[in-house]
């Protein structure tokens, strides 16, 4: 099972791209090795045979033929290792002195194997490169020399450079293979992390892959990923079971009345029932716009389309729209904001966290009620907040009420789904803001905190 | 008057015919985008009603396909979404005005209604006038009967928007987004307050009122009794 799918592995593979690499290199270091050491040395050989070539030459051209047969005669028996071996025939290709076979008598560069059997040798050939020249009385002089050990040279070149090549080649395929199986078990751990997280274990994490910071910096980004992933799977679980439980309720009740019509045992007359049966199916709809936003809020999630926002501007707005509707309802306006403050931001959707904000107050407080609008710089910060004096809320609820759905009056007498908040949160959040509920003592004290404009 | 109606969903296509047919609207209706793109070239529509989601050639490409071959009919674009960044693809494709689905059928009416009677020249004009009452927009003073009336400014918004629309029903969504720039409900009688002290200024101490409400629709303001 492991050895195929080790063979087809990327590891083999790499392993073997890199033996072929270290492969290649030998046959490249032998050629270029072989290639200048051999011409050095046919150099030095063929530089040899010249000198003793022209040395004879000299001989016969200073003390005539007699004198250069006698000279031939006495170096070939002065060579005590297979030195120089010579060749001297007349015109008519009659030897006159040297040993080399009467084949050897040709003019220019040539090589030939000699039989080595007067030197006492086992017969066995050796190599010989040999020049041969004309004479002014038309003889032939060929001096010749062993060049065995050039070839010795050669072979042994060769088999030891053939020998490391694939000694390094062994070893860079096994260093290739282990490196790979190690990797390839690491991997064996991640990719069985992500089977049974597509199983659907969101909570699992892949293990670090090791082998270096660049792959655990992959598994690291990795599990930030699935961090968010499975936060938005929550999410999305939370509001469905949200929106299931939520919307049953408004749903019965449009259903109770459309079945009261039908049978005609609702009292009201048709038109009034009617109007009811549209308000109800207005108010889930308002629960669906709130959630889209919210859903289209949090899929945008940091946007570069945030433009300068003057919140001062915006605030002084939104005292003005409200201040005739906090009058109404007997509320009491208080106004305390900066001007020119300006964060990074969208008009409109702030427009609408601040809205639902002051709604707030304005619903879930008695007349008579104090509502704060503030806003100001704090540090690096701009605060901007919306406080009252009315019951406030108690420290238990105040992270709950953030939640989608939730709703501190269990009976739901007051208007609205429970989203305010939420939507409040998801805004901030887009807009890099905090956003904190904290007790005005009395009353409920609803801050945003925004980063600074850089200026 | 003559109206063009792109929607592919037959209930709501037949629906809204209704309601336009009601009110006396003569109808042509397409189901897809290159009929709607044929029809509204020819000119003869009044307003064009375009839903936005329709296959193959949605009504953001006709929407975009018209006004490039210069049709300057007002649109009113029909969409199930929302939210800011279709609106605004709406708008910027030349929408003159947009409506979310669902909607109420008064709703429907009013918008096709105020864009059918977009006047141009009162866009320039300096002076808004409805019987007695009179706004000079650049001193913006308001006068009735030759008497000043001090306004708030948000007052003042109200009404000049109400006045630019006289004899129409403005509802209340219109007023959110035009006036205050409400592009959701807020859900509190914000219309009811701001409007109940602009008719205590406009229409309290004279002999007619000159803004009315419609009952399930919304508000008018009438020179005419």
């Amino acid at each position: 099972m492991r050895t195929p799918r080790l063979l087809v592995s990327g590891a083999f593979r790499f392993a073997i791209a890199l033996a072929l690499v270290f492969a290649l290199g030998a046959v490249a270091l032998l050629v270029i090795v072989e290639h200048s050491v051999s011409a050095y040395a046919v150099e030095a050989a063929g530089d040899g045979i010249l000198a003793e070539h022209d040395v004879l030459v000299n001989e016969f051209d200073a003390s005539g033929r007699a004198e250069l047969v006698a000279t031939v005669n006495r170096h070939a028996r002065a060579v005590r290792e297979d030195q120089f071996h010579y060749l001297l025939v007349d015109s008519a290709g009659a030897r006159l002195a040297g040993s080399l076979p009467a084949a050897a008598a040709r003019t220019g560069w040539h090589e030939f194997d000699v039989w080595d059997s007067d030197q006492g040798g086992s017969g066995r050939p050796a190599p010989v490169m040999a020049f041969g020249s004309r004479l002014s009385d038309g003889a032939l002089l060929v001096v010749a020399n062993d060049v065995s050990d050039l070839r010795d040279l050669r072979s042994g070149l060769r088999i030891s450079t053939i020998s490391f090549g694939i000694l390094i080649s062994l070893l860079a395929l096994a260093g290739g293979l282990l490196v790979g199986t190690l990797f390839l078990r690491r991997l064996d751990q991640v990719n069985g992390a992500i089977a049974r997280i597509n199983d659907g274990r969101l909570n699992e994490r892949l293990p670090r892959i090791g082998m270096g910071p660049e792959f655990d910096q992959l598994s690291t980004n990795l599990n930030r990923m699935l961090d968010r992933i499975e936060a938005l799977m929550d999410g999305l679980r939370q509001v469905s079971t949200d929106i299931a439980h939520d919307l049953r309720t408004p749903l019965t009740r449009l259903r109770q009345r459309l079945e009261r019509m039908q049978l005609g045992t609702d009292p009201a007359p048709i038109p009034e029932q009617v109007d009811g049966a549209i308000a109800q199916i207005d108010e889930i709809l308002g629960i669906f716009g709130a959630l889209l936003r919210i859903g289209a809020m949090e899929a945008r999630g940091v946007q570069a389309s945030l433009a300068t926002a003057d919140l001062s501007e915006m605030l002084e707005r939104l005292g003005q729209i409200y201040a005739p509707v906090i009058e109404d309802a007997e509320h009491v306006l208080h106004e305390a904001i900066a001007p020119g403050i300006a964060v990074r931001g969208d008009v409109e959707l702030l427009t609408q966290a601040v809205t639902n904000l002051i709604e707030n107050a304005l619903h879930h407080t008695p007349p008579g009620t104090r509502i704060d609008l503030a806003l100001a710089r704090d540090g690096d910060q701009v605060r901007l907040s919306v406080a009252d004096d009315g019951p406030g809320i108690a420290a238990a609820e105040r992270t709950r009420v953030l939640g989608r759905f939730y709703r501190i009056d269990t009976s739901r007498s007051t208007p609205g789904a429970g989203l305010g908040l939420a939507l409040v949160d998801s805004i901030a959040r887009l807009h890099g803001a905090t956003l904190t509920l904290a007790d005005n003592a009395p009353g409920l004290r609803v801050e945003l905190r925004f980063p600074r404009l850089a200026a | 008057m003559k109206l063009l109606l792109l929607e592919d969903d037959t209930e709501t296509r037949v629906h809204i015919v209704r309601l336009l047919e009601a009110e006396g609207h003569i109808v042509d209706t397409a189901r897809t985008g290159p009929d709607a793109i044929f029809l509204g070239t020819t000119g003869a529509y009044a307003v064009l009603v375009l839903d936005r989601m329709v296959p193959d050639v949605d009504g953001l490409a006709v929407l975009r396909a018209l006004r490039a071959a210069d049709v300057q009919t007002p649109v009113l674009f029909l969409t199930a979404m929302g939210e800011v960044d279709d609106r605004v693809a709406g708008l910027r494709a030349g929408a003159d005005d947009y409506l979310v689905k669902p909607f109420a059928a008064s709703e429907l009416l009013a918008r096709i209604a105020a864009l059918s009677r977009r006047r141009p020249v009162a866009e320039v004009a300096t002076v808004l006038r409805a019987a007695d009452l009179e706004i000079d927009l650049l001193k913006r003073r308001v006068t009735r009967a030759g008497r000043r009336i001090e306004l708030q400014q948000q007052e003042y918004k109200l009404l000049e928007y109400l006045l630019r629309h006289e004899g129409e029903i403005v509802t209340r969504s219109m007023l959110l987004e035009n006036v205050w720039s409400f592009h959701f409900d807020p859900g509190s009688n914000l219309i009811e307050s701001h409007m109940s002290r602009l008719r205590a200024k406009v229409d309290k101490g004279f002999d007619r009122e000159l803004i009315h409400t419609i009952r399930g629709a919304g508000y008018r303001l009438d020179a005419n009794p």
